[in-house]
This record gives structure tokens, sequence and C-alpha cells, in this order.
């Protein structure tokens, strides 16, 4: 938990700051094996997992409703989202706030990580041959270098709203475990 | 100017309060319209209102409106003063909308922080030909000459000479009350002003002699000699007057006494008077008639010296309304000005955003609470957390009351609103020459602030175009054997979890055929439709589609054809919908749907499963708690109940909308027999939880429409709940 405020800290600063502060900046979270990167400027706070009012007749990625102080917000399971296996909630759970045109969304992850910096160089297109069977690729922009580990980088836009995959972005798919 | 003040609370002011005053002159002077003249109080009110305008504008250096605000009130200072005969009133109801127009417009140009920089010259001078015109005319009759002469002298008088006090209710009492003070006591001046001051909170008007007991400090002695006079108006009872006035160590005695309003008007008089001439100042102890009749012989002295013989003797004058002299002293002047700040202090004006931040902080507030209340650590088995459950029971009620009242405080009611279409309709008619009976109904309705912002727009058009094209000239009207007087009902009321507000008017209604035929033209009809295959509904929707207008003259209000897409988008835009209905000949009535959108609504809290809901109070008819013998199973899986010899369909909230872990027999849940529009279900619920207000959020657009659900709400816990929707389920 002590990694978290730290984090909140950073991404507080981080939005009082510039613009320019922000750029290149990404927040790090787990989900499933892999580690996914979100562009700072759209992160809004984390927040603790709280309760959820489940919506009936939605999909199942999205698992309701929370009240971030008086705000009303949609949440979305990210591993479900991602469809991987569903995972249990617990303390480490966090929920990502994001703002995507003015539209708050809570993004349950497994597990925060960090905010890194990732150089422009280091930001490697997707690949544009490989397997056609993946899944996230539609929402991965980019693959961010960070050391020896990779982080996918996340459209939150695309992440969000259900969209089949255009044909730009299929001749851009890419095959993750090759990276 | 506007630069240098933009940051600055006294600006904000500025606009917060004159707007008011604007709309409360404009509300007053479209009541009056149609009557001959304005009556008394309202010739009274518009001159405070214009007098407290320029004052105020003058401070802010607006100079613009200060002229015009300042010829305004000469025009009604003549008026008030020398009661003119043949006023043209609508010519001058024109002037005072036109002042109120031009100072609104400045105000937004200020608001906006663009320099304010309109020409009153215009205006000035149509004001000042108006003037002179009913001045012309006051000339002409009788005993007037004299005072018309005087007056124009009078009023380039500056301002400070009115003393403009708050008005007198019917329930206002007047008292003379004497004071004195035991002779050893020390500056008895000081203690004069604690009685002043304990009684400003009841007086709704007070003179009191000495006058300066705070700047002269020789006062003191003339107290101690010839005791403090008090002149008091206020509601209290002459026992609560004692109370606050009580004797004390150093007030030996206090004489109160109850006088009419004319003497009280008279009261400077009279103490200037008995303080010029009579030397030995009034024994207490002199009968209450006797100094009456002083007072009478003050007045005729007064009435004498001021060459308006007519003037004390109107009844009419309205008690406070009266003009000191200039010579009264400055205190009294602000006293009075005071008085009408403390009269509205049952209003306040607050930034929205304020308001805003306010409302998260509770809700933020309520979940820690929450999760104070629930924490694991009470969970401990053993504790005894009797006095804890208390504290905490006594926390959950005072933080609720806390959401509740926030929740209020956005609700407005619509009366603005529909007095501004009231301008409107008043506006336009005059210049189309049509004569239109405007009824307002239901204008109490509370709205969420939000939603009033955004249905302003939408309803002016509406209603304009109801003037415009709705209502027929009066000619056609004659002909076709209806009054001339055309009618225009705005309404508005909360219905189903819903405000509706609509425009009915009595005129020519929609003409299907002209606008099947413009439709034809347009190219937006299926032409493998037959069109008696198109329902009246459908067609009168044409009319909302962009650039369509049967009306061949675009005139200065409508017909351009951008207007009711317009209306729709914003109507849409919060998630209404706009109805139209109309007959050929009758009229036309366009009704605005808005839904529960952030309107507050009556709501009774259920559980099925782990999950919350909330039904509107009035779709439900009934609770009842039924046997399984009751139901009747229908092979297809369709399920029906006998109550009392009537069959419903039933309809499990659980099992339809998959819920986990909710109650399978009907004998353990709760049926809640809904009911709209003729249609009547039964749905089955686990258990009812309570009655509460609730304020309806919609359900985030990121998630798709789903049947049966309207909206969230946040519970007294900061759970959220969903809002059933009572027609959809039955659907």
């Amino acid at each position: 938990m002590e990694n978290m405020s730290e984090l909140k800290r950073q991404v507080d600063e981080d939005n009082a700051g510039e613009r320019d502060t922000q750029k290149g900046k990404y927040m790090t979270f787990k989900s499933g094996n892999e580690y996914f990167g979100l562009e700072i400027q759209y992160v809004n706070e984390i927040i603790q997992l709280q309760a959820i009012t489940a919506i009936p007749e939605t999909e199942d990625y999205i698992k309701g409703l929370i009240n971030l102080r008086g705000k009303v917000i949609p949440v979305v399971d990210v591993r479900l989202r991602f469809k991987q296996e569903p995972f249990e909630y617990n303390d480490r759970t966090c929920i990502i706030v994001i703002n995507i045109k003015s539209m708050m969304v809570g993004l349950i992850v497994e597990k925060i990580a960090e905010v890194v910096e990732i150089k422009e160089d280091n930001i490697l297109p997707p690949p544009s041959v490989g397997r056609t069977d993946k899944v996230q690729n539609k929402y991965v922009y980019g693959i961010g270098k960070v050391g020896d580990t990779v982080k996918l980088l996340l459209d939150p836009d695309k992440l969000l709203n259900d969209q089949d995959l255009t044909v730009v972005e299929q001749a851009n798919e890419m095959n993750v475990e090759e990276e | 100017m506007a630069e240098e003040f933009s940051t600055d609370g006294m600006l904000d002011m500025y606009l917060f309060e004159n707007g008011q005053l604007l709309e409360q002159l404009q509300d007053m002077v479209l009541e009056q319209k149609d009557a001959d003249s304005f009556d008394e109080d309202s010739i009274n009110e518009i001159f405070r209102t214009m007098h407290t305008i320029k004052g105020s504008s003058g401070i802010m250096m607006f100079d613009e409106i200060t002229a015009v605000a300042h010829k305004l009130e000469d025009v009604f200072y003549f008026l008030r003063e020398s009661h003119p005969e043949n006023v043209p009133h609508l010519e001058l109801v024109d002037h005072v909308l036109e002042v109120a127009d031009f100072i609104s417009n400045e105000m937004e140009k200020i608001r906006n922080g663009d320099p304010a920089d309109g020409q009153a010259g215009e205006l000035v001078a149509t004001l000042d030909e108006f003037l002179e015109k009913i001045k012309g005319g006051g000339e002409g009759g009788k005993n007037k000459k004299k005072k018309s002469a005087e007056v124009p002298a009078n009023k380039h008088e500056e301002p400070k000479q009115f003393y403009i006090a708050p008005m007198a209710t019917s329930a206002s009492h007047f008292y003379k009350i004497y004071v004195s003070f035991f002779q050893e006591t020390e500056m008895a001046n000081v203690h004069a002003y604690k009685i002043v001051y304990a009684l400003k909170e009841v007086a709704e008007d007070i003179l009191y002699s000495p006058e300066d007991i705070i700047s002269d400090p020789d006062c003191a002695e003339t107290i101690i000699k010839d005791g403090f006079k008090i002149l008091l108006q206020a509601q209290t009872s002459e026992e609560e007057i004692r109370k606050i006035v009580g004797v004390g160590y150093d007030i030996e005695k206090v004489d109160i006494y109850e006088c009419k309003a004319e003497e009280f008007l008279q009261g400077f008089d009279f103490n200037d008077h008995d303080m010029a001439h009579a030397a030995p100042m009034i024994d207490l102890e002199s009968s209450v008639e006797e100094i009456d009749s002083r007072t009478q012989a003050s007045e005729a002295d007064g009435a004498k010296e001021e060459k308006k013989p007519e003037k004390p003797a109107k009844p009419a004058i309205a008690p406070g309304d009266f003009v000191i002299k200039s010579k009264e002293p400055g205190k009294q002047k602000k006293l009075a000005k005071d008085k009408p700040k403390a009269e509205k202090a049952s209003f306040i004006s607050v930034n929205v955003s304020k308001m805003d931040q306010l409302m998260e902080l509770i809700g933020e507030l309520v979940i820690s609470e929450s999760v104070v209340l629930q924490n694991s650590d009470l969970k401990v088995p053993g504790l005894n957390l009797d006095n804890f459950n208390k504290a905490a029971a006594q926390l959950a009620k005072i933080s609720t009351d806390l959401q509740n009242v926030i929740m209020s405080m956005r609700m407005v009611p619509l009366t603005n609103t529909f007095q501004k279409m009231n301008r409107i309709v008043f506006d336009v008619s005059r210049k189309l020459g049509k004569d239109i009976e405007f009824v307002m109904v239901g204008d109490q309705t509370e709205v969420d602030k939000n939603i009033i912002e955004h249905i302003s727009d939408p309803l002016m058009h509406i209603v304009r175009n109801s003037v415009d094209h709705g209502i027929e000239s009066k000619e056609e009207r004659r002909d076709s054997g209806k009054t001339e007087k055309g009618k225009i009902t705005l309404s508005a009321k909360t219905e189903a979890g819903k405000v509706w507000i609509s425009v009915e008017d009595d005129g020519g209604g929609l003409d299907r055929d002209k606008i099947m035929a413009k439709a034809r033209k347009q190219g937006i009809l299926d032409e493998t439709r037959p069109d008696s295959s198109y329902t009246d509904k459908e067609v009168f929707q044409f009319i909302t589609l962009p650039g369509f207008s049967t009306n061949e003259v675009v005139t200065e209000y409508s017909g351009r054809g951008v207007g009711m897409d317009v209306v729709v988008q914003n109507i849409q835009a919060i998630g209404g919908s706009l109805e139209i209905e109309s007959k050929k000949g009758f009229g036309t009535i366009m009704s605005l749907k808005i839904p529960l959108t952030l309107a507050i609504i009556d709501g009774i809290v259920m559980e099925t499963g782990h999950s919350s809901f909330v039904m509107e109070t009035g779709a439900i008819k009934e609770f009842v708690r039924v046997k399984e013998d009751m139901m009747i199973h229908e092979p297809n899986g369709d399920e029906y109940i006998m109550i009392r010899g009537e069959c419903f369909p039933v309809l499990r909230l659980g099992r339809w909308y998959g819920l986990t872990e909710y109650k399978e027999s009907v004998e353990e849940g709760v049926m809640l027999i809904l009911e709209v529009e003729d249609k009547k279900v039964c749905l089955l619920v686990d258990k009812l939880i309570g009655e509460q207000e609730i304020v309806v959020k919609p359900i985030p657009s990121y998630i798709k429409k789903v049947k049966g659900l309207s909206g969230c709400t946040q519970l007294g816990d900061g759970s959220i709940a969903l809002i059933l929707d009572a027609p959809g389920l039955i659907e």
C-alpha cells in the first residue's frame, strides 16, 4: 500500500505540473502476466477497491458502478476486458480512475506497478506481422522498453470502446510473446 | 473597470443583486401590464429598484447604467409625487422593460469581462421625452400645476435626500418608546446606542432622538435630562420590546406607546418640533393624547413649510415610503439601507462550484463514515460496542440529513424561467399586434438547477413559435369564431418521475397536409408508404428536422427553419424528449418530457440478491405478501398471480436480471403491484428497505441502456442503487 500512496502522490504532482512534465510518463500495472502502461495524462487518481453495484444485462467486463465522492462512475475489470481468466479481488486490487473525453471510468487492476518514463525512442510500433488470434492487440498501440522489461502501452479510448478491429489494426497485429 | 473588479467579490455582489432586482422588476411590471396603470406599491417599488441600481452602479462607476436608472427613477418619482392622469400605461411598461433590458445587457457584458460600452444616450432621451409628455398631461389637470412645477426642481437634487425604507406590512406595529436613564448613568449615549442596536434586530424601521448618539458625546447629558426617544416600527409585540429594552441598572423607566403609522411617519417632525420649541422636554408622565396632539400640530407646521398641502393628507402613502428632508441625519439612512438586506437574508447567493464541492465532500464523508462504522476492527468478538453504536447511529443520522440538505439545495423552482417566458409572450405579441393571455400553471415545480439552465432556451423557442405562428391574427380568430384574445398556457408538473413542461396554445394548430407536402418536397417521405400510414405524431415530428419550416414568411422571431431542431437537440442532450400534439383549428400542445435526471423523487428502496433497487413511489400501487398457491404457472414459463380475484402477470426481478442469491420462493419475498397507464404487473423482490427521497443520476453513458433501468442513485450509506423504471418493466 505504501507503494501505492507513493504513486498517487507522484501522479498528483504530475497533474499539478505542466503537461510537458507528464509527457513520456506512464502508469504501469499488472494484469495477468503482462505489464501494461497508460499515459499518465489520462489517469485521474488511484483508489482502493470499493463496493461495486452490479448492473444487470451488461458485458461481463463491466463490473458495475462505484460512487466516487458523489460521482457515479462505471468500472471495468481489465482482466476480463482482455479476456484473461477472472481473478479474485484482494486488498492489492486497485481502481485506476481514468478520464477520457471527460468521461470517467474506473479500471480494476490486479496490482499497480509504478510510474515509468519511457522515451519515444524506446517505444516500438507493434510489429506488422504476427499471429491474428491475440485479442489485446487492438488496445495496444505500442511497446515500451524499460530496461529489460516491456510494457504494453494502452490506448484507453480503444480499451473502453468495444470496436471491432479495423483493417489497419489487423495489419498492425503483433506478437507480444516474441518481444 | 471590469478588469479591475473582475476578481472582486463586490462586482459579483453587484451583478447578482441587481440581476435579482431586475428580475423582480420585470415580474412586477408584467403582472400589471394589463392594468390601466401601476398601483401605488409598484410605483414605489420600481422607484426603489431604480434608485438602488443607480446607487450601486454609481459606486461601481458604470455611468451609462447610472444614467438610465436615474432617468427612469425620475419618471417614477414624478408618477409617485404627482399622480398624473392619462399616462399611456403600455408605453410606460415598454419603457421600463427597455431600461431593464439595457441594464441586463450591460450587466451581461460586465459579467463576461467585456467593457460595458452600451450608450444610454438614446434611451435617456426617449425617457426624457416620455417624462415631458406625461408632465404635459399632468399640467392639464387642475390643482396640479404647482406640484408639477415643483417636482422637477426636486428631482435633480442629490439622491441622498431620499429615505427609502423597507415596506411595512400590515402586521407592523408602531411604537413610541421613551427611555429614561438614572441620573448618575455615565455615558448615557452609549447605553442608548445599546438599546438602538438591540432593537435593530426586530426593527423594520427605527428613528431616535437625539440622533447622533455615537458621534456626539455631549448628547449623553441631553439623554439623561430629557430621556431617549425611539420611534420603532416592528412586527413584535410590546412585551417583546420590553424584554429587549428592559429596566436595568442603567435604565430607570421605559414607556412604550403603540401609535399609528401616520404618527410614526411624522416622527421626526414631531421630535424636531419638540426639540426646537418645547423647552422642557416631554414629561414622560404626559398622556399619549397630549403627545399626539403635539404631533398633529407639528404635522400641520411641517406641511405648511413644505408647501405640499395635499401630501400628508394622502392616505395612500405606504408607511415607510416617505421622503425625509435632507437635513435628516445620515445614520438613519444607513440603517434603512441595511434593512432590505436583512430581509433578503433568507436567500444568499452561493457559487455553484462551491456547492458541487460541498456535495462531493459530503459524498466522501458518507463513504468514510461507512468505512469507520463498518470497520473490520470492530468485528472482533467480545467487544462491547453499545456506546459506540449509539454514537454511530447519531453520526449516521446527521450525515444522512446533511446529504438530504445538499441535494435539496440544488432544486430551484421554475418560477424565474416561466417569468422570462411571460416577458417573451408580452414582447412578441405586442410587436405582432396580437392579444394574448398568458397563463402559468405549476411554476413552483422544483427542478434541478442544471436542468433549468438547459431548458430555458428551448422553452423560449417554443413559446415564441406559439405566439408567432401558433396564435392567429385577431382577424383570423374572429373569422373562425374564436375569441380575439389568444391564450397560451405554460404548465409544469412532475409525473411518473419526469418533469413535464408543456406549452399549449389555442391557435391554428399544425397543418398536417402542409407539413406532408413540405416533407415530400424535401424528400423526407418514404414514397413507398401511403400518406395515410403516417400517424399524426410522426408527421408532427417532421417539424423538428433541421431546415424544416412551413412558415413562408421569415419574421423577426421565427420561420427560418432553425429552431425546432435546435430545441430537440438541446432537450435530447439532457435526455428529454419533445412531444407534439395538435389539432387543426384548435391549437397545439408541445410537451417537453424531461426524464428523472437529477430530479429528486420519492422512492422505495428494496433489495434483491445483493443489489439495491429503487422504485418510484408513485408507480407502486401496493405491497402484498403472497402465498405459493396464489400463483398460476403456465407451461411456457410465464407466471400469473391471483390477488383478490384479479390476475396479474408476475415478474421476478432476480430472475429477470439474472442476479444471484435471490429468494426463489414467492412466500419469502414481497410482491409489488405496479401500475402504469392502466397496465398492472407484479414485481417480486426480496425485501423492502424503506422510503427515501432520492436524487436521480443518469447511468454513465459508457454503459449501454438496460431495459427497465432509468438511472441510479446514491443511498445514505454511499452505495449505489439502480432505479427501476416501471414503464420499462411493464413493456
